[in-house]
């Protein structure tokens, strides 16, 4: 172990992550959040001296290097706001850590067990926050659902193609580098089968132009063959063009000519100006780990059984659970379950689930519920409780924070409004003790500005220290400033903010908070009161945004005679649903219910 | 309904000033049943647990189910055997009531749990 620590580590194992082109704003914080979980910390490059009494043992640092030409990306004002890379520099020790070729079939083949060095028996330490000593750089990276390959850079990354392969091949000739063991290792035994696959992002080559670009990488001559299916390795040369947020190039390699003669003939030519641009950035190396596509569609919601209005789609519940650092036994709540397809991701990634909601329809369900949604994929059930967030401290003992992580989506009232128990008059009525047994509860409307400082006070008081809770709420992409226009407790901070946009003005916002001060009970009041920053104008920007999508939608043209056909379809439905309601009730009581 | 949610359950109508633990009304419908022993998760929620409560829920549960459920220490163990971790598993995640009441020991307010779903809203007039 001392041997570990004297040796200066030397940040020469360089990992390249790419990542779809989707979500951009979620995408390092997701990255962030999973290297965190995993005990590696994201180290400032610059401040890598002074830092050097801070260093925790236990943890792991790496290096997040700058991206090639960065300036000029950031001169392009059309340009994502976030490039679909990122890279990552480890300690060369990480190579050694069972990063062999085995790592190349996907991830249901599990990696042999390869002890981390620098902790040999788990310590007592590490009791709640489980082992990690059987990680490596691609098993713990794939668990980022944005992350699409996780490549071992072989070679500094160029700006054109030549330049890459000729940074490729002065690393596998550099004796004293990594490079020379890798390369070393890929041609013993001889018989290691490969391939290189070329992606070109944002513009389309010939075949011909494929195997051109090829040919400048004819120096790594490996003894295997060449396999296409499942090889032992893979290897890919990525040149990276700069794309607009939906993905598509700034500067497309091909534009259309429209035939005078015939409208519906559509030729392509290459625009030159465009085709002879440099690259953003040229990338080479060896394949670690590539996400199936199909990864993500037996989670898909429309292969769910149990569904409602406001179910979150598969793809970002697991962010969700990424960004709160789910993992195996991490003690999860959703306090607006709903059909608790957040949860769900949660459970796959091994928690122990806990949903309440105030509308026992929904967490009953009829004949299908939100346990169905958990048999499906043979998780245990969840534990669910009909309990209102405005009176948590009352439905549960606060004694002791026993929640991991909080993931929520709260009714906003776009689609469905929000309720808490108590009654519509100022004085309620008194229930006889005869009735009590199976009355039921009266709900009045919940605005959303409570809704949201009760759920920042139960985080407050269930997470354990350092829990996360991850939330998402709807407001404006412009006019909105999140320091002083979300909700805030004085026990938690916010260490993630991703906006999602929707339409050009709405979008929403996933929120990543941090318990970071103990709950004094006896502070409530003074919590609460101090949720919106700027009162009531800051709950507004957030909330009440149906109110505003309602009048925005008016102003539209024909807007009333949609209205007005809307109400009309209302009324059949209804008229319909009475109608065989009456026709089943017939034969029991006859007559009553003619009228 | 897990015990261990009984666990972090507790009254608070109106007037109470404890509310902790609750009952479970004699003649409820449980269902034990018997999943894989989660070591890690049992020591970790063994700490977040009121002990004292488990144990004495557990006790008026073998009353009735005294062959299903199994006997806990009357206080936590210094150093745990697996077959103990095993019996707190079985308490912790394996009993589940189904259909029942959950009683409040200061007023004897009850608490319908119905497949599963114990039912904590107060009444407009206890809040």
């Amino acid at each position: 172990m001392s041997d570990q620590k004297n040796e200066k580590e030397d940040f020469e194992y360089v990992v390249l992550v790419e990542f779809a082109h989707k979500h951009l704003d979620f995408l390092l914080p997701e990255l962030l959040s999973v290297l965190e979980m995993n005990g590696v910390i994201i180290q400032q490059h610059d401040k890598e001296e002074e830092k050097e009494e801070d260093i925790d043992d236990s943890k792991s640092y790496c290096h997040m290097l700058p991206l090639p030409n960065e300036e000029r990306y950031h001169q392009e004002t059309k340009a994502a706001p976030q490039r679909a890379f990122a890279l990552l520099a480890f300690p060369s020790s990480w190579y050694h850590k069972g990063n062999s070729h085995a790592q190349l079939r996907p991830e249901k083949h599990t990696q042999p067990p390869e002890e981390r060095q620098k902790d040999p028996e788990p310590s007592k330490e590490e009791k709640d926050k489980g082992s990690s000593s059987t990680k490596t750089i691609a098993s713990f990276l794939s668990r980022c659902v944005l992350v699409r390959r996780v490549i071992e850079l072989w070679g500094k990354p160029g700006t054109t193609i030549p330049e890459m392969a000729e940074n490729t091949q002065q690393w596998i000739k550099d004796k004293t580098s990594l490079g020379a063991t890798i390369y070393h290792e890929i041609c013993h035994p001889p018989t290691q089968s490969w391939k290189l696959t070329i992606q070109t992002l944002g513009a389309k080559y010939t075949r011909q132009e494929h195997d051109d670009m090829r040919a400048n990488f004819a120096f790594l001559d490996f003894p295997g063959k060449v396999q296409m299916k499942q090889p032992d390795h893979e290897f890919i040369l990525i040149r990276e063009m700069e794309l607009d947020t939906q993905g598509n190039p700034l500067y497309p390699r091909h534009g259309q000519l429209q035939q005078e003669h015939d409208k519906s003939q559509h030729q392509t030519t290459i625009i030159p100006q465009h085709d002879q641009r440099l690259p953003l950035a040229c990338y080479f190396g060896r394949v670690l780990w590539a996400r199936d596509k199909n990864s993500m569609e037996r989670y898909d919601l429309k292969n769910r059984v149990y569904l409602g209005p406001t179910s979150m789609d598969a793809e970002l519940s697991f962010v969700m659970a990424n960004l709160g650092q789910v993992q195996e036994d991490s003690v999860v709540l959703d306090p607006f379950v709903g059909t608790g397809s957040i949860l769900v991701s949660c459970a796959i990634r091994g928690a122990y689930c806990v949903g309440t909601d105030i509308d026992i329809r929904v967490l009953r369900g009829k004949e299908e519920n939100i346990y169905s949604n958990f048999q499906q994929f043979q998780l245990p059930r969840p534990e669910l409780i009909r309990s209102d967030n405005a009176i948590y401290h009352r439905h549960f003992r606060t004694s002791e924070p026993w929640v991991d992580t909080i993931v929520t989506d709260p009714p906003y009232g776009i689609r469905a409004g929000a309720r808490k128990s108590g009654s519509r008059l100022d004085q309620p009525r008194v229930i006889p003790e005869e009735h009590r047994h199976d009355h039921i509860p009266q709900t009045k409307p919940y605005c959303v500005a409570d809704v949201m400082a009760d759920l920042l006070d139960v985080a407050a008081r269930a997470l354990v220290m350092g829990g996360r809770m991850v939330y998402v709420i709807p407001s404006f992409a412009k006019d909105f400033n999140p320091d002083e226009d979300l909700p805030q407790h004085d026990c938690l901070t916010v260490i993630h903010l991703s906006f999602q946009p929707f339409t050009q003005d709405l979008g929403r916002r996933m929120v990543t908070m941090k318990k970071v001060h103990d709950y004094d009970p006896k502070m409530r009041e003074t919590y609460l009161a101090k949720t919106w920053k700027n009162g009531p104008a800051s709950a507004e920007k957030c909330a009440n945004i149906r109110e505003k999508l309602m009048e925005a939608a008016k102003l539209k043209p024909g807007y009333e005679e949609k209205s007005r056909v809307r109400k009309q379809k209302r009324k059949e439905h209804k008229e319909q649903k009475k109608k065989a309601k009456l026709e089943i009730n017939k034969p029991q009581d006859g007559q009553k219910s003619e009228e | 309904m897990r015990l261990l949610t009984h666990n972090f359950l507790q009254s608070n109508v109106k007037g109470t000033e404890k509310g902790y633990p609750l009952g479970i009304e004699r003649g409820a419908e449980l269902s034990v049943e018997s999943s894989p022993v989660n070591r890690n998760l049992v020591l970790k929620m063994l700490n977040k647990v009121d002990y004292s409560a488990l144990v004495s829920i557990t006790n008026n549960l073998r009353e009735e189910r005294q062959e299903d459920i199994p006997e806990l220490p009357p206080s936590l163990p210094e150093t745990l055997e697996e077959e103990t971790i095993a019996n707190y598993h079985k308490v912790l995640f394996d009993v589940q009531l189904v259909n029942g009441f959950l009683v409040c020991p200061d007023t004897g307010r009850k608490f319908p749990v119905k497949d599963g779903i114990p039912n904590m809203i107060l009444h407009e007039d206890e809040i």
